[in-house]
Parts: structure tokens; sequence; C-alpha cells
């Protein structure tokens, strides 16, 4: 990850912590994970955990911050990616008001005030990179791009949450800087951090009296020795995890529509759609009226999922995905297949999150093993069905 | 104005083609808009009314009339239901026109035959006026069109206007009990009152729209009538949202219909999966 063109230059913990607190009190938003008190989260569906006296869970969130105080460092897992701010749960797309017959259009702006995320995954900064392809290939959705012009995102090398990541897999890093404008790794006493665009040289050059340049001193070649260390223990960690190769994933997929093993890999899925909910690269959306009281109202877009079965369901009846096979093949065959066919690009940055948020126990570090075995291998993956294969077929 | 803001339109006219089928005509209220608003033949749009939503349907006007468009539609869902309810000179939304179209110009010096079936006329209507607005381009126009009955068949005028033409071939059918006494037409469903009409392939393009079951079985009976897959044309419309290609639900396989679509050829078909 060297690279000559890039400045290294130290900041210490409390300067970090200090630097958001310049951000919020100049009035600009930072978003940054924060751990949050799950029994106290409106969106926690209230745990059993929560009801044992003395025992209090923590969930890290992404956040905007109130005080830099809330600032969490300790590099866990969000349990939503960055998406939300970018493509919102919900978002207005225009507004109207009715007069009689007439009717009046309001426009929602496309331009954002500057904001800052610190401490952001590899894998929830690359998913904006991503995405960004689908949000541009013809018509411009300005909406998306306005949100990612007024961002400025700072990533923090990730240590490698546990055994459901695999972004070394699909062509990310721990220490990744696609999607984001700037680095941080952490040594001893602090961070050190990397500008890799402009706007992260602009925010760096900003608050230039936070950084200390590495200098070439015993202390910086330790830091620099301690943060090379860090990160390439933390890929190896992660390339543990799961090594397929992409493009036979991909070519087989492709050529391989109809095969039983695509069909057996839904077999445990029963549609909730949480895997698109927490993940960061899931972008579909319906657009829906919400009216506000009699003459008025917001067209807005909300999060959807290929996993529902209304997602595809013609208003004849006619559904062409019309059981759970098929729709987690659509959804595996879009991550995997069509995505890097129309964009180049695999819709996925191995953060596990769907893995960990699967009640029913779909795990993608095993799905796209079998795949890759039977890319690699035709009649291994062929027994792996076998032994996969739904109750009755 | 961002790329999901629909353009405002008024009602001017609606026409029931069946009970529960209607035609409405939309002119923009933005005066250039109505001007310079330009399409291809078989390209869609988003239709909405304020407060039910977003539906999509094609442009079932023909690009060589200006100044409006139209639209028809059967009230099944929450957004057509709606759309039945607006009146003459009430506001509707519309975004587009999106997708690709039929390779009208491509076609000039062939013959064209149409086949459709129920509401599946609507896009193949902004193809036959598109043709019959250049009729000198093309040679034999032919028209097959059948519904489940008398009563469901649209566009009954434009049906008899080009029953009286000289210049067009049409024979309309309806299903085995679909007729009245004083039917004139053919009985029978439409794939096999197509081989009986037997239309030459030579020199020869096929349009045909309809519910999957009689597209489905009316390709084997243009193939054995001679039309390579590559001269037959048709139009997919999977559900959609944003017709951007955006919202990430109308693909078949790597196809997404609102871009790549709507307008498929039998060839083009072939090579997809069998998700449509």
């Amino acid at each position: 990850m060297t690279d000559a063109t890039r400045e290294t230059y130290f900041i210490s913990d409390d300067d970090l912590r200090a630097l958001a607190g310049d951000l919020l009190s100049a009035g600009t938003e930072v978003i940054a994970p924060v751990a949050v008190d799950v029994c106290a989260s409106p969106s926690a569906i209230a745990s059993s955990a929560c009801l044992r006296p003395g025992v209090a869970p923590v969930d890290i969130e992404y956040r905007a911050l109130a005080d830099a105080a809330e600032l969490d460092l300790s590099r866990g897992l969000p349990v939503l990616s960055l998406k939300q701010y970018f493509l919102p749960g919900h978002e207005a797309l225009c507004c109207w008001r009715q007069h009689g017959t007439e009717v009046e259009i309001e426009a929602v702006p496309t331009t954002f005030a500057p904001r800052v995320v610190l401490a952001a995954k590899s894998c929830d900064s690359a998913a904006l990179a991503i995405v960004d392809k689908v949000m541009n290939w013809d018509y411009q959705d300005e909406l998306w791009n306005g949100r990612r012009e007024a961002t400025t995102i700072v990533n923090l090398a990730c240590p490698v949450v546990d055994e459901s990541c695999f972004c070394t897999a699909v062509g990310t890093a721990p220490d990744d800087v696609k999607g984001a404008d700037a680095l941080l790794t952490p040594v001893e006493g602090g961070y050190l951090m990397e500008a890799t665009t402009d706007k992260g040289r602009v925010l760096m050059e900003a608050h230039g009296a936070r950084f200390k340049a590495e200098t070439d001193t015993h202390g910086a070649k330790h830091r620099g020795r301690q943060a090379a260390e860090e990160r390439a223990a933390a890929r190896a960690r992660v390339a543990a995890n799961l090594e397929i190769d992409a493009e036979s994933v991909r070519e087989w997929i492709d050529a391989h529509f109809e095969d039983p093993l695509l069909a057996a890999l839904g077999v445990r899925c029963n549609g909730c759609g949480a895997c698109s909910s927490v993940c960061p690269t899931c972008h579909c959306f319906d657009i829906v009226d919400e009216e506000e009281g009699i003459g008025k109202g917001t067209r807005r877009r909300c999060w959807d999922t290929c996993q529902a079965p209304t997602f595809t369901l013609h208003a004849s009846g006619h559904n062409p995905r019309d059981d759970q096979h098929s729709r987690y093949r659509q959804r595996i065959n879009h991550k995997f297949a069509i995505y890097p066919l129309k964009f180049g690009e695999v819709l996925c940055t191995g953060c596990g999150r769907c893995t960990r948020a699967c009640h029913a126990g779909q795990d993608l570090v095993e799905i796209l093993q079998a795949i890759d075995i039977a890319a690699r291998r035709p009649d291994a993956a062929a027994a792996a069905v076998a032994g996969a294969e739904p109750a009755g077929s | 104005m961002n790329i999901y803001q629909p353009q405002l339109a008024l009602v001017t006219a609606l026409t029931d083609e069946t009970h529960d089928t209607r035609t409405l005509r939309l002119e923009f209220e933005d005066e250039a808009l109505r001007d310079s608003f330009d399409f291809h033949a078989g390209q869609f749009g988003e239709y909405s009314v304020f407060g039910a939503g977003e539906s999509t349907f094609c442009i079932a006007s023909a690009p060589t009339r200006k100044g409006f468009i139209e639209c028809s539609f059967k009230a099944v869902g929450k957004v057509t239901s709606a759309l039945r309810e607006v009146n003459v000179g009430d506001t509707v939304g519309f975004r587009g026109p999106y997708g690709n179209w039929f390779p009208v110009d491509e076609w000039k010096g062939k013959d064209v035959v149409f086949i459709a079936g129920g509401i599946g006329l609507a896009p193949v209507r902004c193809v036959i006026w598109n043709v019959l607005d250049r009729r000198e381009e093309f040679g034999d126009v032919t028209i097959v069109y059948g519904a489940r009955s008398v009563d469901d068949l649209v566009y009954k005028r434009e049906l008899e206007e080009w029953a009286s033409r000289s210049d067009v071939k049409i024979v309309t059918t309806v299903d085995p009990g679909g007729e009245t006494k004083d039917w004139t037409g053919e009985v029978g469903y439409v794939t096999p009152v197509v081989e009986a009409t037997a239309p030459m392939a030579q020199n020869a393009v096929a349009v045909l729209c309809g519910p999957p079951i009689v597209v489905k079985l009316t390709l084997p009976v243009l193939d054995k009538l001679g039309f390579a897959d590559e001269a037959i044309f048709t139009t997919l419309e999977n559900r959609m949202k944003c017709g951007l290609g955006k919202c990430g639900r109308c693909n078949i396989g790597p196809v997404y219909v609102c871009k790549d679509g709507p307008v498929f050829t039998a060839a083009q078909l072939k090579e997809l999966p069998a998700e449509f």
C-alpha cells in the first residue's frame, strides 16, 4: 500500500478526537462509529439479553456525532453499513400539492452540506465506489452523486472482525482506500494518516495543526513498520477465511443458470430480506407515494429486496421469480455475475454482514466456496449438492 | 430537477376500450416540452397519479402524431385503478421516454406482420400507426389480432379503420365462446389464426406482443412459416420502478428490460434465462 505520492502524518488519539470536535464546532456533520446501548436503540429488536439485570449489550453503529466524545475507535463492525447515508432507507424524490385539478411539484435539493465520515470500514467505503457505477451508467442519480460529492471519507484500517469477513476474496482489503479519501492505521499512541484523494488532502490541510509530519526519525520508522505489519497481518487473517477466483465464479454462474447447485443454495433462505438491509452494496429500491393529508404528499424511494416475492410480481399475477430458490439465485447472480459483467465490479465487498444477519444460517463464505469448487472442479460440486439438495427433490 | 421527478401532463381525452381497459390522451403542461417531446415506437414511460404512485406502460400513440401521447391500461392494480378515476382536465405525472425501440427505419421496403393478443395491441398499435403514417416506405402490412371475447378487443374504432383500408390486411379473432351473434371475424386462438393466415416470411418482419402464452405458442408457428428469429420482434414489460436502470427489478439474467429492452428479437429472447 505504500505509495510515493502519499504523504503520511501522525495524529495522536487525542488529536483525532479533537479533530472530530473541530469539525463539529465548525458546523460540519461528522458520521462515525458510536457504541450504542442495544436495549435503548429504537431500531433494535428487544433482545432477551436486555431482560437480564446488569447486562448492557452494545452495538456499534455509524451515527452523526452529537459530541466528539461519542467517537468509538474500537474498530468493531457497525451493524448497518454507510449505505444509509448515501441511499437513505427512505428519501423524498419530489413533493406535490394539488389544488383542484392542478398539481404543483416541488423539487427536492440535490446538493448537500459538506460532511465527514471518520473511521469508516474499507468494506463500506469500497461499496460506495462500486454502487457509483450503477448510479451513473447512463442516467445520473443526482441524489446519490450529491451526497457522494459532499462527503469526505476517512477509513480506519480494519483488524478483521471474524470468520465471516472475506474482503480480500472479492478484490478489496481491510486497509483498502477504494471509495475513501484518507486512511488511518493504528500505531503506538495514535494513528498514521494518509490522504489518497484531493478531498482527503483538503481535510488534512484544513486541520494541519492536529498532524505531525512523519519525518525520517527512528520513531517514524518504527511506526511505519508497525503500521505495515498490522495491515499485512489483517490481510493474511481475512485471506484465510476465503479464497476464490472471482472471474471463474462469474463465468460459472453465467453458464450454469439452471444448475442444481444454484437452486440448492437458497434452500435455507426464507426471504426475510435482512441480508439486503445490512448489505453495503444492495441498492435496489421501490418508489412509493406517501400522502400527507388531503392534496399533498411526497414521492419517496425506499430500500427494497429481491428476496421478497412481491419484488417482481406483475399486476396480472404472473411472477417471473415465483419461488425462493429463484430469488436467492438472483441475489447471487446479480452480485457475482451480472454486475461484474455490466460494470466490471463484484457487487460485494466481503463485509460478511449478510451471513451474520441471517437467522436461517445462510453463509456467503460457504456459498462462494461451493461455487468456486464447482468452477474449478465440477465433480466435487456435484457431490456437495447431493448432500445439500432440498428434501423431496 | 432530478431524474425521478415527473413532468406534469393534462388528460385531454379518454376512451373506454373495453369494460376494464381505458386509453388516456395526455398533453404536457410545459408548452416547450409539448412541442419538443419526441420518442420512438416501442419506448415506454412511468405514468403517475399523485398519491397512488407510478406505473409502467408503453407509449401507445405513434411518434408520427405530435403534441400528445396516449397510454392504454387495464385497471388491475393500485395505480391503474387510480388512473381509471381521472377525468379530462385532471393532471397526471409522466417520466420518459425510456428504453429502446422497434427499428422501424430498418424495415423500409419490407412486409410487416403485426400479431397481438389482448391488451398486447397497445405497444403494437404505436408501431402500426408509425408504419401506416409512412405507408409508402413499406411492403404489405398484415395485422392479426385476437382477444378473449368481442368485448375484450381494444381500439375497436381503429380496427374498423384499418379493415376499411385497401393497403392493410387485417384478421381479427376471438377465443371460442367469446363471439357474439353478429361477430364476423374469426373464432379461434391467435396462434392457429396466424398459421392459417400464413403471411409470407420472405423479406418480412413480424411484430409480436401479447400474454406470455400467446408469445410462447406463436414463436414456433412463425418459425414454421419461415421467419428468422432475427426478423421477429417483441416487447417485454417486466415490473419496473425507476425505468432508468437503477432500481434493480426488471432484469432477466444480465439484461435490464428498462435499458436493454423493452424491445427484443426472438433471437435475443432465446439467449435469456427463462425468467420472464
